[in-house]
């Protein structure tokens, strides 16, 4: 240890960790202050309350945003996560030419800018429409259909790169002994594959819900009259007297987030030493 | 085996593979590639949208690349927003990552989680609070003329709306993201390395500069690619505590789409701004491990 650092250095760096560590962590610890607070969003706070959870529900507005954003994250992250396994099996076990080219178009949605992303999608999806009008009368605007379909080509990256690591662990000792016993691929699939993926494949459900869940960029294109949770959020920030009940919705939500994202790794990190022992 | 059952066989794994990699590639090809040709053709007129769409023109082009509209400078001024919050973060990020990666034993992930995890907790809201924070009436603000120590109608004014709140949010926007790629580069160094240096006589500075550092210069260069790129585009943190002085490119774009309806132009830039990325990809690319962000 005492290669890496001179007692002074290290107690330097643990001084830098502790303050990131605050930096990191008090903002959004005061929101979460503040979503009790009855009076505005300062110092010095006035009684706490309650009152701000209470009245999420007698929000209708607000409501219908988060039932949105709900359905809009599970269907895209089911939708990335069916379409991530694919990938994931066509780049660890198939040998094709081509795949830097397949591997590199998967995964650049990782660096395109979400305005760019969502300006395009807007392009396209306005130009089908003009065409479908002028050919068949019909007209299908934006919508939570389009901000699905965005956020499934953002979400599919982290899917794969979820998914692949637990793949290449995964010896096909198994599914070569299904099939041997006479089970066929459909069967080995479900019976044999899918179970010892199962971890991976619900780590990367819930890393692809928050991603969806939180996305605004995008949305913000895409939603058309039909809000998500972050549009209408950031909407409702113009409207100060609004600002801490959207804490208290938020608080609820990060408290959510964070229980979810740390299950998930935990489950991840769990399974993936079980399976190294069995190996 | 026979050569001709081999074949089959062959061609039947082909058609898995085929099979495998439809869906996904449909996908991205309808709803990623497509809609990027489409902004490319409407960039140049090549698409017609509206009734005030114009024909075939680079007119646009030219306009936004001769420098006759204020875009140009707009893009200059979010390259150096970005690039100074990118090294900033690198050199704040830098000795954590080195802390937690060589210098603390038990516990490490789990001390490299606790950074991690507000990046996963939603953008928007880290904003938020910054914009309580930062305001007029907001924590400092508060703070200092609740404490006696400024003139409670005399606020700090420069905290919010201006260019140094963009950097500000933007570095703790991304400073968790940042650190896990030097981590992995750190930790995937062989102590022994060090313990050479030091037995052929180099001190600890003089180790750190010519074994430590070099070999992290991936992890760096990742860690640097993965924050100047996204934040090129921004365009979220601006609209929140940006201000008319804080306004980048990203906005501009955003504007165009959303409020001044000239997509022609807005496609101009949005265009401009992909064929940058890819550059800078190009260059780049090559020292970033994917697999690191998912390490």
């Amino acid at each position: 240890m005492e290669l890496a650092a001179s007692k002074w250095a290290l107690w330097a760096m643990r001084i830098l960790f502790v303050l990131l560590v605050v930096l990191l962590y008090v903002p959004i610890a005061l929101l979460a202050l503040f979503s009790f607070n009855a009076g505005d969003p300062s110092f010095p706070l006035e009684e706490l309350t309650l009152n701000w959870y209470r009245r999420i529900v007698s929000n209708p507005l607000l409501v219908t945003a988060l039932r949105r954003s709900a359905v809009v994250a599970s269907i895209s992250s089911l939708l990335a996560v069916a379409l991530g396994v694919l990938v994931s099996f066509a780049l660890v076990r198939r040998r094709f030419r081509g795949k830097p080219v397949v591997s590199a178009v998967v995964f650049s949605p990782l660096v395109i800018p979400y305005v760019v992303f969502g300006i395009s999608l807007l392009v396209l999806f306005t130009a089908f429409d003009r065409f479908l009008t002028s050919t068949s009368g019909l007209f299908i605007g934006l919508g939570l259909h389009s901000v699905v379909i965005g956020h499934v080509v953002v979400s599919l990256p982290f899917t794969v790169l979820t998914i692949m690591p637990l793949l290449e662990r995964l010896s096909t000792d198994y599914e070569e002994a299904a099939r041997d016993l006479g089970a066929s691929a459909g069967q080995t699939f479900r019976r044999v594959t899918a179970p010892l993926l199962l971890p991976a494949l619900v780590s990367a459900f819930l890393i692809a819900f928050t991603l969806s869940f939180d996305e605004y960029a995008i949305a913000s294109f895409l939603s058309g009259t039909t809000p998500t949770w972050p549009v209408y959020l950031f909407a409702q920030l113009r409207v100060p007297s609004q600002l801490p009940q959207l804490l208290a919705v938020s608080s609820i939500i990060l408290v959510a987030s964070i229980g979810l994202v740390v299950g998930a790794e935990f489950a991840r990190r769990g399974s993936q030493r079980k399976y190294d022992l069995d190996t | 085996m026979s050569s001709e059952a081999g074949e089959t066989a062959g061609r039947r794994e082909g058609l898995v593979t085929t099979g495998l990699l439809a869906p996904p590639l449909l996908w991205l090809a309808l709803f990623f590639l497509v809609p990027v040709v489409f902004v490319a053709a409407y960039s140049v007129g090549g698409v017609h949208l509206f009734p005030t769409d114009g024909g075939l023109s680079t007119g646009d082009w030219q306009r936004f690349l001769t420098g006759g509209s204020t875009y140009m400078t707009l893009f200059w001024k979010s390259i150096r927003i970005s690039l100074t919050v990118s090294i900033a973060v690198v050199f704040l990020a830098y000795p954590v990552a080195y802390f937690l990666a060589l210098c603390v034993r038990r516990r490490k992930y789990v001390l490299l989680l606790v950074i991690i995890v507000p990046f996963l907790t939603s953008y928007l809201l880290r904003v938020l609070a910054w914009k309580v924070i930062l305001g007029d009436a907001g924590v400092i603000n508060s703070f200092l003329s609740w404490s006696g120590l400024r003139d409670p109608n005399d606020p700090i004014g420069w905290l919010l709306y201006s260019q140094f709140a963009v950097m500000l949010v933007l570095a703790y926007v991304w400073i968790p993201f940042v650190a896990l790629p030097i981590f992995v580069s750190l930790e995937s160094l062989d102590p022994r390395l060090l313990e050479a240096a030091g037995d052929l006589g180099a001190s600890r500075w003089r180790s750190f500069l010519r074994v430590t550092l070099p070999l992290s210069t991936p992890g760096i260069m990742a860690a640097f690619v993965f924050v100047f790129i996204p934040t090129i585009g921004e365009f979220v943190t601006p609209l929140l505590v940006g201000g008319p002085d804080g306004y980048l490119f990203g906005n501009a774009i955003n504007d165009l789409f959303t409020r001044g309806l000239d997509w022609q132009s807005g496609s101009v830039l949005a265009l401009f701004l992909l064929l940058v990325v890819a550059v800078l990809m190009a260059i780049f690319g090559r020292f970033i491990q994917v697999r690191s962000v998912a390490a």
